[in-house]
């Protein structure tokens, strides 16, 4: 089974090393360096809290699989378990939320602002309503997952070829550097990508693409364990580091990677109404990345034809990707 | 012992009244407009912080709010850099790394210990039972982090303003200063920015006499240049100065910038921009090169000629360019010896006649040296020097101790592109220019239409080229916005010869052959 990947992303790189242990030849194509797409640039925020029993198990796979991938890979990922809260000025809808994914087997626990101050005493509990908390929830350090992803996916045999953009021109063809190579399987697993890869095969697909703007702080001493997310858009974590890192839930557009000055003001407004300590801290970097998304919520996921869908993941593809490209690596040998 | 120079025949240093402040509790004496940086080294503090990773120490190192290495808890809000703000009686400054304190660290021993048992890198390698993952990563977590989580709410109003200008020029030394001035007095509305809460750049720190024609200024010293530049900027109305006021961001293809001003954030709107941001200095690789006490050129002429503090009682130069030998007369001139001035080129960087001076002063010039270490624990105590063979690799048996208790490195500078990148300007490395610079037309228009850079941040050269190219880049974009008319059209053409025949010279060989790697077509 000879297989491309197209994306060198969490997406693209799992599905690869997925593949590599069950004995297929593997390629991946990234067109910039590891790191240049949404899996580079996102938050780490790791969760199950979903409407959708498969996403539930999907993201409860996904943890699971990112301890086995550290030891089996031996490369630590700096997974962090400190807890996912998600604060809604909706608390009627909230509950509800927690009721489905109780009855679904998660973890988790519907709060009220003053419960939450337990769990993080600068929060300011006059700016949302309730919380639901999943104590399972993580912050993951992006770049190693990519860096060890690559690490085992190249000790696996996979050939991941950087600056080199891939062009599918048929459902089983391949134009890298003018040369058409010919596969029995292309992933086509370019995130934000993906939808321009279908439309030139004329693919029928529902994605859209969305930008979204982040920041970090300079370091304090750790103390904020869990990542907050909030119901209007604003989400922050501490990592590792000690830096906060916060954004901006995105808006589907354009695709640029530019940053703004209006994001940076919107932001530091909302991270210190949550938080008001936070104000008067420097922020050192901002930045931006793209992801695609499906009107479902739900991954755009399995075979058209030869070309198999591994990508949709929307914010949360941290969360579920690794699962859904272990799901796929068997369909894809099975074919 | 008290580390202010008193004396000095060029400078008058007028100290604020004395003010007491806290160093980890003990208390330190200080004067009203010394930053608390300036005062703790003058109270012969040395250490300021340690290092993230291996606890080494770390000292006061760029004095302009660059490196980081001060920072410090003060009265409770963390990660303050102390070269930046100003001390006031009963202030109370804590180090923030280090166990108690960065002075007395115990992890200091991290830095013996460190690199045998938990090599970098390891965080990724290492432990990959998940069992001590997990113990581990989270005792990491506790090691981490600078400063202390703020325990109160920060009192500082946050403001928001926002301003529409003609032109805004980033960086007020002499290229910035120059642009504001040709293109005010054409009526652009003009907003000119620095960091700093004085203007001039580079030229504050200059005691000496400036080299060039007469025509340029010559003869003058360079912190009499600024302060003629100001004189002349003050009188005209339309333009506006604002100190103490950062460029963070250059948005939406210059048509927006973020700035901050103490605790307010400005949104400027302008129509064209001229980036005249300078230089970094440049730094060198050898061993203990981060020790305390080993310098920039430009960190110890901040801490001798603006705070009037002695660097230390003896220094070893590295780099005989103009600013190594400059520096080494006004450390002289101070009444701080200076030990040796080593150079790795076969032959001095700089001008004869600042040369012929320091041997004057009896002061040894090694070329075809270089530093090897630095000696010392928690601050330079001296230095091995060693000579070069062709292939530039030290000779062996020829090192030689020198006793000293600073280094200052003047090697170069780099220009500060970090704006014009971000604005999305087409960069070239150019070497003949300093490092990463600007693509430009003859006009000192970048590849982003309205986006102009002059003076170092275009190539190091000096202040007078500074301020001539600053003068064409703001009369062209001046003229574009359709101020000036003939006049300014003329001005502008004799500008560009004017610097022409400036940079005519032999010394403007090595400019004009980089300058042509990095023309666009205007
Ligand atoms: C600011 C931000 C914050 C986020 N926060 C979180 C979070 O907290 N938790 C969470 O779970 N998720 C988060 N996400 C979402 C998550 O990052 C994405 O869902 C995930 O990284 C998608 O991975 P991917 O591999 O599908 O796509 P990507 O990582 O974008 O990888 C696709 C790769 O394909 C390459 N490519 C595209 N076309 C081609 C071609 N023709 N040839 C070669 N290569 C090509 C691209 O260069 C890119 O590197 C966030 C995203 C952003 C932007
Ligand atoms: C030791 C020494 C001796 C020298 N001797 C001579 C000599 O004899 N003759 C001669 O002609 N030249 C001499 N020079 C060179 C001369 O000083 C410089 O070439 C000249 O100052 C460059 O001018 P500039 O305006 O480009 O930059 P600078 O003078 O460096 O000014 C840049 C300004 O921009 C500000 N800035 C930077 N970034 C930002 C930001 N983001 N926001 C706001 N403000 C910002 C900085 O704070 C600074 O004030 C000497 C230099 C040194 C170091
Ligand atoms: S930042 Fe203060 S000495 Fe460098």
């Amino acid at each position: 089974m000879k297989v491309a990947v197209i994306g060198g992303g969490i997406s693209g790189l799992g599905v690869a090393y997925f593949l590599a242990k069950l004995g297929a030849e593997v390629e991946v194509f990234e067109q910039k360096y590891l790191l240049y797409g949404a899996s580079g640039r996102n938050s780490g925020g790791i969760t199950a809290q979903f409407m959708d029993k498969e996403l539930i198990e999907m993201a409860l796979r996904t943890m699971k699989l990112y301890e086995k991938l550290q030891s089996e890979i031996k490369f630590n990922f700096l997974l962090r378990k400190g807890g996912y809260l998600k604060l809604s000025d909706n608390p009627r809808e909230l509950e509800k939320e927690v009721e489905y994914q109780k009855s679904a087997g998660l973890k988790v626990k519907f709060l009220s602002p003053e419960d939450v101050k337990e769990i993080f005493p600068d929060i300011n509990t006059n700016a949302f309503k309730a919380a639901s908390y999943f104590k399972d929830g993580a912050v993951i350090f992006p770049w190693p997952v990519i860096w060890g992803l690559a690490k085992g996916c190249r000790e696996l045999g996979v050939k991941i070829y950087d600056w080199t953009p891939a062009e599918v021109v048929s459902e089983t063809e391949v134009k890298v550097k003018n040369e058409v190579k010919k596969y029995d399987v292309i992933v086509n697993a370019a995130g934000a990508w993906s939808a321009e890869i279908n439309n030139k095969l004329g693919i029928k697909n529902d994605l859209r693409v969305v930008k979204e703007e982040i920041c970090v702080t300079e370091s304090l001493r750790p103390y904020i364990d869990p990542y907050i997310i909030h119901s209007n858009g604003l989400y922050l974590s501490q990592s590792m580091r000690g830096e906060i890192v916060g954004g901006i839930v995105g808006k589907a557009g354009e695709k640029s990677l530019d940053s703004s000055l209006d994001f940076l003001v919107k932001y530091a407004k909302l991270a210190t109404k949550l938080v008001p300590k936070l104000r008067g801290l420097s922020i050192l970097r901002q930045w931006s990345g793209v992801y695609d998304e499906t009107k479902n919520g739900k991954p755009n996921f399995g075979f058209t034809g030869k070309v198999f869908q591994l990508n949709g993941f929307g914010k949360n593809g941290m969360s579920l990707a690794l699962a859904y490209a272990e799901k796929a690596s068997k369909e894809i040998m099975k074919s | 012992m008290d580390g202010r120079l008193v004396d000095h025949p060029i400078l008058k240093f007028e100290r604020g009244k004395e003010v007491t402040i806290y160093f980890n509790g003990k208390p330190i004496k200080a004067y009203e407009g010394e930053t608390v940086a300036a005062a703790l080294y003058a109270a012969g503090v040395r250490i300021f912080s340690r290092s993230f990773r291996w606890h080494r120490p770390r000292g006061f190192f760029c004095a302009i709010g660059k490196c980081s290495a001060c920072m410090m808890e003060v009265d409770g809000i963390p990660n303050v850099r102390t070269c930046k703000v100003y001390v006031r009686d009963g202030m109370q400054v804590r180090t923030q790394t280090g166990y108690p304190n960065a002075e007395k660290d115990i992890f200091a021993l991290a830095d013996k210990l460190i690199d045998r048992f938990y090599p970098h890198g390891s965080h990724y390698t290492k432990f990959t039972n998940p069992l001590i993952r997990d113990f581990v990563l989270s005792q990491l977590r506790k090691m981490t982090g600078f400063g202390k989580p703020p325990k109160a709410v920060y009192e500082g109003k946050a403001k928001h303003e926002e301003i529409s200008c003609d032109i805004l020029v980033v960086g007020g030394g002499p290229a910035g200063m120059s642009a504001a001035i040709n293109a005010g007095k054409y009526g652009a509305k003009v907003l000119l920015v620095d960091e700093n809460p004085f203007l001039g750049g580079q030229l504050v720190k200059q005691t000496h006499r400036f080299f060039g024609s007469a025509k340029h200024k010559a003869g003058t010293r360079g912190i009499r240049i600024a302060k003629i530049l100001e004189e002349e900027l003050q009188k005209i109305p339309n333009v506006m100065v604002l100190k103490e006021t950062k460029v963070f961001g250059i948005y939406n293809g210059g048509k927006e910038v973020g700035a901050v001003q103490k605790d307010k954030l400005l949104r400027i709107k302008p129509k064209k921009i001229i980036i005249a941001t300078g230089a970094y200095e440049r730094t060198l690789v050898f061993e203990n090169n981060d020790l305390p006490g080993v310098y920039g050129a430009g960190g110890v002429q901040t801490l001798m000629n603006v705070y009037g503090i002695y660097p230390g009682t003896r220094g070893l130069i590295v780099g005989s360019g103009n600013v190594g030998l400059i520096l080494s007369y006004q450390l002289m001139q101070a009444g701080v010896k200076v030990a040796a001035v080593v150079e790795a080129m076969p032959r001095i960087g700089g001008y004869f006649v600042h040369a012929a001076k320091i041997r004057r002063l009896g002061i040894p010039i090694y070329v075809r040296h270089t530093v090897l270490r630095a000696l010392g624990k928690n601050k330079v105590e001296g230095a091995v020097i060693a000579e070069l063979d062709e292939k530039w690799n030290p000779i062996k048996g020829s090192e030689k101790k020198i006793d000293c208790d600073f280094i200052c490195v003047a090697v170069g500078l780099s220009p500060a592109h970090e704006l014009l990148y971000q604005a999305g300007c087409k960069m070239k490395f150019v070497p003949e220019l300093g490092g990463l610079v600007p693509l430009r037309t003859i006009y000192n228009e970048t590849s982003v239409t309205g986006i102009y850079a002059a003076g170092d941040v275009a190539g190091i050269e000096e202040a007078t080229a500074a301020i001539m190219s600053g003068r064409i880049a703001s009369i062209h974009a001046t003229v574009a916005l359709g101020y000036g008319g003939e006049e300014a059209k003329k001005e502008l053409e004799e500008a560009v010869k004017d610097l022409q025949e400036f940079r005519a010279g032999p010394f403007g060989e090595k400019i004009v052959s980089g300058i042509a790697k990095c023309m666009l077509s205007s």
